[in-house]
């Protein structure tokens, strides 16, 4: 008999927290764990839909218990039982804190500068981290127009660390993109017309020093340096450092790199499939365990 | 700005296709409640508001919705302000057709962002002209030459709906805290704002997520409230906390169950993932547009008749639990939701 997700809870500490095998989990996978691994025991996350929410979420059970989770319709701290399929879902909001609007989220939390770690999506990425989620090519005629910013300008400027999740291709990593929605370390100051390190533009406001501070992909993950560019630091199983650098619009800094992106454990599977997304929204299957991870899990 | 009014209001209860008849016009600065298309949007309003052949109208939102959508396949936005032109997030992200339209130049497009829209409806809400906000400074946001409404001529003070200018950055004056950008208060002429129940006075609320539907409702000058259920005003009174909208800013109240559908109700009916993937579906071409177009908005008589094609099977998987708010019984993925007596994150990690 299939167990109950209560009977399930108590499986969870005997999973062995090792490194699962490639092939034994699938990329968003990975990607979701890569995203978990951003997140401190201490944040306070401002997290947009998707992958994003699902890594955070699975971090509450795992490496970042006490982390805090707001999503910008007005939730705070939402303890949610089933994975919501925007951050204005009732789901979201089960057993949180307190329950407000937008003035609530980006004005007294954001702005206010209780944002510890702001978790995003992109279409397009530049060199310094500046994010373009509106529009390529001309903004009045574009080749391709996207939703445009939500509150990925806000939090991308706002909270103190701020992390993307982007799909990674050469047309989306870029040395400068058509349009800066969310500036990064390098943006335009229009009062000057001049291009400037962020904390120029920035300067003397109470968030010069907020911005990207990683960058998971499909492909790797990324970090800045103290010039605000961003480099390789660790590269995805399954793919080399070549192939990120073709994967890149611009002469990528590989010269940092530590190696492979730690697989997820075992645990951290565990969680993610039967806790986090058990009804399968964002994950696109469910992959079989190991026969003695199997084995645990019904004894 | 404030609108000194000479005499208060007195809500009136009206039925769907006369507040739709009377609130609506050609051209008119409108909000919506809700948030994205999954949480208390006015579809019912918007759908009936496409069925009387609105046009012309400039939609001013935080984003899209089932609302735009609707209003759009029918082509009846030509302005549309908002921060994010998607719609479904994960049942149809961008909305397709809306994007066809703007890249016809059938819509004229002004991007903002979502913190910098909720700011400038509590600027409208709290009768201040406009308000300072840091975010997101070098953005191209706040380029002046990607200023839609100044490029289409529209900023020229003629229309008192449009700000003269999309932003002002500055120097911050008082504290010394480097630059700022002013926004121009959002101060549409209708809000329509779906709630769970109303007041036969007014007086209205919703649970579960605010988004800006408090600061809407105070900053447009009319506001028609749709809701659940129209109860005795002395129900309201009872628990005064848990409402959010005093009736004399209210103009008219509808009673319309099920009108947010495919959107949720928090505690009234849940979100109708599917169906919104079949809107998205359709929207990928202009002959499926027209056909859903003829199905679902011209083929029903009415509301209810609306209702009776989605079937009561439908209605009964999406009826809230009356515990968690939402439906539990809906596939909204590849498996069923799991049964659970608690948040196991609580179970495991605590608060």
């Amino acid at each position: 008999m299939a167990k109950s997700m209560e009977q399930l809870m108590e499986v969870i500490d005997r999973i062995p927290n090792e490194s699962a095998k490639p092939g034994e989990y699938i990329l968003p996978e990975l990607m979701a764990i890569a995203v978990a691994h951003e997140v401190r025991n201490d944040d306070i996350v401002f997290a947009g839909t998707g992958l994003p929410m699902v890594g955070i979420m699975a971090a509450n059970f795992t490496n970042a218990p006490k982390a805090t989770l707001i999503y910008e319709s007005g939730i705070c701290d939402g303890k949610t039982m089933h994975v919501p399929m925007s951050v204005c879902d009732q789901r979201a909001a089960n057993q949180s804190s307190t329950l407000g609007g937008l003035v609530d989220t980006f004005g007294y939390y954001l702005q206010q500068g209780f944002v510890t770690l702001g978790f995003l999506g992109g279409a397009a990425i530049d060199k310094y981290g500046g994010v373009n989620v509106t529009s390529i090519g001309d903004y009045y005629k574009p080749s391709h127009r996207f939703t445009g910013s939500g509150g990925n300008a806000d939090i991308g400027t706002m909270a103190k660390r701020v992390a993307y999740i982007i799909l990674q291709e050469k047309r989306r990593f870029l040395e400068r993109n058509d349009y800066t929605t969310t500036p990064g370390w390098w943006c335009w100051d229009h009062k000057t017309k001049e291009w400037k390190p962020k904390r120029e533009v920035w300067k003397n406001t109470p968030f010069a020093d907020c911005g990207p501070s990683a960058v998971v992909t499909n492909m790797g993950v990324y970090r800045f340096d103290k010039n605000g560019i961003i480099y390789l630091e660790t590269y995805h199983p399954g793919v080399t450092v070549e192939k990120v650098k073709e994967g890149c619009g611009f002469e990528l800094n590989v010269s940092k790199v530590k190696g492979e992106t730690t697989h997820p454990t075992y645990r951290e599977l565990f969680v993610l499939r039967e806790f986090v997304d058990p009804e399968l929204i964002f994950l696109p299957q469910k992959t079989e365990y190991p026969a003695a991870i199997q084995a645990i899990i019904d004894k | 700005m404030p609108r000194i009014r000479g005499e208060s209001k007195t809500a009136e209860i009206l039925t769907l296709e006369d507040a739709v008849k009377k609130y609506m016009k050609n051209g008119i600065q409108v909000a919506y409640s809700g948030f994205t298309g999954f949480n208390r949007n006015p579809v019912a309003f918007a759908w009936e508001t496409a069925r009387q052949g609105i046009k012309d109208l400039h939609v001013i939102d935080r984003h899209g919705s089932c609302c735009t959508w609707i209003l759009n396949a029918v082509n009846a936005i030509k302005i549309y302000e908002t921060d994010w032109m998607g719609w479904g997030e994960m049942a149809g992200k961008l909305d397709v057709n809306l994007n066809r339209s703007y890249l016809q130049g059938k819509v004229i497009l002004e991007d903002y962002s979502h913190g910098a829209m909720a700011m400038r409806f509590l600027a409208g809400a709290v009768g201040a002209p406009f308000i300072p906000y840091y975010a997101p400074l070098g953005s191209d946001l706040y380029d002046v030459k990607y200023d839609a409404l100044g490029k289409a001529g529209l900023r020229t003070g003629k229309n008192p709906k449009i700000a003269k200018k999309k932003f002002i950055q500055m120097e911050e004056p008082f504290w010394g805290d480097g630059d700022v950008v002013l926004l121009p208060s959002a101060k549409p002429d209708l809000a329509v704002i779906h709630v769970a129940q109303a007041g036969d006075k007014g007086t209205a609320k919703w649970r579960g997520v605010g988004t800006i539907d408090k600061e809407i409702s105070f900053a447009c000058d009319k506001v028609v409230v749709i809701a659940e259920e129209i109860v005795p005003e002395a129900e309201m009174r009872k628990l005064p906390e848990a409402n959010q909208i005093p009736y004399f800013t209210v103009d008219a109240i509808v009673e319309c169950p099920w009108g947010a559908f495919p959107s949720a109700v928090p505690f009234y009916y849940d979100y109708d993932a599917p169906f919104m993937r079949g809107m998205d579906a359709a929207s990928r071409n202009e002959t499926d547009m027209k056909k859903w177009v003829d199905e679902w908005i011209f083929g029903p008589k009415n509301w209810e008749d609306f209702l009776v094609k989605l079937g009561s099977k439908k209605l009964l998987d999406l009826r809230a639990d009356s515990v968690t708010g939402y439906s539990t019984r809906m596939m909204r993925g590849k498996k069923p939701a799991p049964r659970m007596k608690m948040a196991l994150s609580v179970a495991r990690s605590g608060y």
